[in-house]
Formats: C-alpha cells, structure tokens, sequence
C-alpha cells in the first residue's frame, strides 16, 4: 500500500494502508499521541482500495478491504476516507477478536468502577460517553466494550468517537479545547465530526476496569428509571454483542457472570444534563 | 416413547432470576429456561423416562399444581424441539 | 424444609415420624405455553454501518435472471417476473422498502417482487448478511 499508518488502540494493533495520502493524513493527526503496534506486529490490517483503477482520481471511490471484509459493503467518497478507516477497523473487530467478549457499548470510568451504556443507533451511547468524559470520567470506548473472558474486567479501547452534528455543537461548547476531526457532511450517519480523546484517557489505554453498573438509556422520552430484571439484560447484551456466539462456552460465562455481579438498569432521559444526573446517582 | 436428559457435563446452567439460563456444550446454542423445563431436565436421566413415569416423578417430587399429560408432552416436545432432549423408541 | 408449618400446609406431606414435609410447587402450564426460549444472537452484528452495505437483486451470481412476483428467481425473459435491478439497492432505501417505502427505480410490482426476494435471501446468497444486520436492533 502507497500510504500506510500502523495504531494500536489498547490490545489491538492495526495497520492501515489506503491508495491515497489524505485519509491516512488525517488518522496519523488524530492518532498522534496514541502507541504503536506491540513489536510492529498489527492484528489487522485494513485497506482503503479504489473500486476500480480510475476511481483513484474520477469521482475517487474508497472501498474497505483488510484482513475480514464485507463483499456487499458499500463504498465512500474519498472525503469520506476517514470514516471508511473507522468503519474498517470496527468490522475487523466485529468478525475477528476473541480475546476479549465485545459488547457494542460505550464505557466510563470514574474511581475504579466503570459505567457501560448500550443500546439502540440514538440511544446517546457515545454523546453521554464524551459529557461524562468532559466531566473527569475516563474514557475506555463508545464503539465496543472489551470483556475479559477470564478476570471480568472491561480492558479500554478508546478510538476517536464520531458524533453526530447537534452533539458537536454541544461538545464544543463544553470542551472548547478538545480536537476535533473534519467535518465529513452527508456521510450515511449524516453529517459527523470525530472526537479525539483527551490525553488522561489515551496514556491509561492499558488500564482495565471492574464493571459495575449496565446502563441502557433511551433518549427522547420524559426522565424514567427501572431496574431491568438479569434475564432481559442477556438477552439485550447477547443481541449487543459481536462474537458471544462465537466464543462459544467461554461467552456464556463471561457474560451470565458479569449479569450476575454487576446491577442493569434501564433509564429514559430527554436531555443530556437529566441523563449525568440519573447516572451521577446511579453510580454513587 | 423415552425422553433422555444430556448428561449433566453436556451442559451449563446458570440461575438468573425466574428464567435459568442453560449453555448446551455439543450445540453452542444458549437457552432460557423457565420452570417446569429445569424441573423436567433435572428429573430426566440419559437412560429415559417414558412421559407417564416422568410424570409421576414429577408429583413424586414437587406438588404439581396441574398433573396433565398433555401438558407435559407440550413441555417435552419444546424441550426436545430445542435440542436439549432427545426421544427413543422404547425397548420392549 | 420447615417442620414448624405443617397444620394448614395443603402441600404437606407426613414423613415417617409424623413430621410434615412441604414439596416445592410446579405448575406444568398451559400446552400452548412456553417455557423455553432459544436466544439467537444476531447473524451480522457488523459494526461498520449497517447503512452502507448493499444488497444486489438478485446476487451476483444470478444477474441474468428475473424476478417473479413472489420474489424466487426465474429464467430471463418469464412472463410476468421482472428484470433484475439495474444497481444494488443500499441498507437504508432496503430499509425503508421493508417499512412501507419503494425502493428507487421500481413499480409497484416491481418493488413488491424485490422486496420478496430480499426477505427470501439465504446465509450464502450475496447481501444475506447485510438483509440480516438490518432486521436486528443495533446501537
């Protein structure tokens, strides 16, 4: 590959090459200051390909290729190459680690003990995840939750998070000092800046969490709270998650464990000031 | 008609709350189970019961609210349906 | 087991020295009833965009083919079945298919025939993973 950036986001090392410079520009910016690969050896490798030789140039065309790959995905303007490299990395997690067991959920962690918030596409998974991040909690993940099969601890994979316009605006106006990637408009998640971390979170990558609190929000209704009962909370994660199936055996207690130790509640929330305050006192 | 439970190493069980959670070994397959199915599977062995000395184990050791035959059979075909019950003829 | 509730204890049995037993109750339920629920976990819970992935009418494999009515995959040229889909059709415009919508470049028909065809989709068949991750709630 022409272009290539290699990133190690907690215990998964990537490699990313594409056939143009810009993307993997931008990923070597917003990935300055995280590490490289153990021993330079990626766990996956990703390609940003054109879809035919001339969409290198006319009407320019990434189409995602790499170590697991997807033949009906559709490709992305070159504009968007940024987001095609995050959708890229995501799929090779979703079809190929089982290290850990992954939950597509969000995780925070304030003293020790870490909060992870799954649930439906606008459920606020990673807008509450970057507002508690603003507020002192560490950042551990918004796309996947890593669940060791052995200890039970929630290992951080904190990648740059892509939020949707009207959290940006909220963001900014938070963290005037956060970066920020470009403005990718009209992308199939609509218009989207990527959040970069900030450094207390990046340096701690390597630092696991016990979880103990299973959160799943609901935006847009009046501030409700129940507790969600152990056999409802298997079957949302199993849904929420990527390989439980895969990992056979070793998912099933990891997760009927981490049920059975950590308390799932279910909370609507019309706004994002009413969630923190529901979760502040959750967690207390 | 015999139904045969797995044996207990075939398969993981974990209680949440009024639903079981059962892991079948040889399937990779995970279920949720509420009683009487636990009920049923703990009282079935790997060499069988008929569904008639099934239930009568079954009033043996629980106070069984609703003794019905064809209940039981319902309970048995879901269970054997989901693959944690096998059935064989019986020998004569 | 409790020997100290035995007068009115309907479950009770009397063991041998006369101390009442209680068994625990279990109710068989209704025959339509379930007591076992299998937990599928979803086919495609592929975290790269649901929205971007494609789904061809027919795969590829089949692209001279037609389309009938209720969606299986006839000859070219089969009275009444419909041509294939001049490009693949996009997770969301499927989506919206599913829910109610046309998809684009179709007629009535048309659409109601593709759309048979999307839902009869096999694991193996070009845009069966992309058909599937669309049917599961995913955050």
């Amino acid at each position: 590959m022409r272009h290539r950036f290699d990133v190690r986001v907690g215990p998964v090392g990537f490699r990313i090459g594409a056939d143009w410079r810009a993307p993997i520009a931008q990923l070597a910016d917003l990935y300055r200051d995280y590490a490289k690969p153990a021993d330079g050896i990626p766990d996956f490798t990703v390609r940003l390909t054109a879809t035919r030789p001339w969409r290198r140039w006319i009407r320019p065309s990434v189409a995602i290729t790499g170590d697991y790959t997807l033949p009906e995905a559709a490709p992305l303007p070159l504009a968007q190459g940024l987001l095609a490299a995050e959708m890229a990395m995501n799929l090779q997690m979703a079809l190929g680690w089982r290290r850990h067991l992954l939950l597509h959920a969000s995780v925070v962690e304030n003293n020790g003990r870490a909060l992870v918030m799954t649930g439906e596409s606008g459920a606020g998974k990673s807008t509450l995840a970057a507002l508690l991040a603003a507020q002192g909690w560490r950042f551990m993940g918004d796309e996947f939750a890593l669940l060791d099969p052995d200890t039970g601890a929630l290992h951080p994979f904190p990648r740059i998070t892509s939020l949707k316009n009207q959290s940006v605006a909220a963001m900014a106006a938070i963290k005037p000092d956060a970066r920020w990637g470009p403005l990718l408009a009209g992308t199939p998640k609509g218009d989207i800046r990527h959040l970069v971390p900030d450094a207390s979170a990046i340096s701690a990558m390597d630092v696991a969490a016990v979880p103990a609190l299973l959160l799943f929000p609901r935006f847009g209704f009046a501030a409700a709270e129940r507790s969600v009962p152990a056999s409802e909370a298997l079957v949302r994660l199993t849904q929420a998650s990527t390989n439980y199936t895969a990992l056979g055996e070793k998912g099933f207690v990891a997760l009927t464990r981490l049920i059975a130790s950590v308390p799932a509640v279910a909370i609507d929330y019309p706004d994002g000031d009413t969630a923190l305050a529901l979760i502040q006192r959750l967690m207390r | 008609m015999i139904y045969c439970a797995p044996p207990a190493s075939a398969l993981l069980h974990q209680p949440l709350d009024a639903f079981t959670a059962v892991f079948h070994r040889s399937s990779g397959i995970t279920h949720l189970l509420v009683p009487p199915a636990p009920q049923i599977l703990a009282t079935l062995s790997v060499e069988g019961l008929s569904r008639d000395a099934l239930l009568e184990r079954l009033r043996d050791e629980y106070d069984l609210a609703d003794a019905d035959p064809l209940a039981l059979t319902a309970r048995l075909d879901e269970l054997v349906a989901a693959g944690l019950v096998t059935q064989r003829a019986a020998r004569a | 087991m409790s020997d100290a509730e035995a007068p009115d204890d309907k479950a009770g049995n009397l063991a041998p020295d006369g101390v009442p037993t209680r068994r625990r109750v279990l109710v068989l339920g209704a025959v339509t009833a379930s007591a076992v629920v299998s937990i599928r976990p979803a086919l495609a819970q592929t975290a790269g965009s649901v929205m971007t992935c494609e789904i061809p009418v027919p795969d590829a494999g089949r692209a001279g083919s037609f389309i009938a009515d209720d969606g299986s995959v006839v000859p070219a040229g089969t009275q009444g079945a419909y041509p294939a889909s001049g490009r693949p059709f996009k997770g969301q415009e499927v989506k919206q298919a599913l829910a109610g919508g046309q998809l684009p470049g179709t007629t009535w028909e048309s659409n109601r025939a593709y759309v048979n065809y999307i839902r009869r989709l096999q694991r193996g068949q070009g845009g069966f993973t992309c058909f599937a991750s669309l049917q599961m709630p995913r955050g």
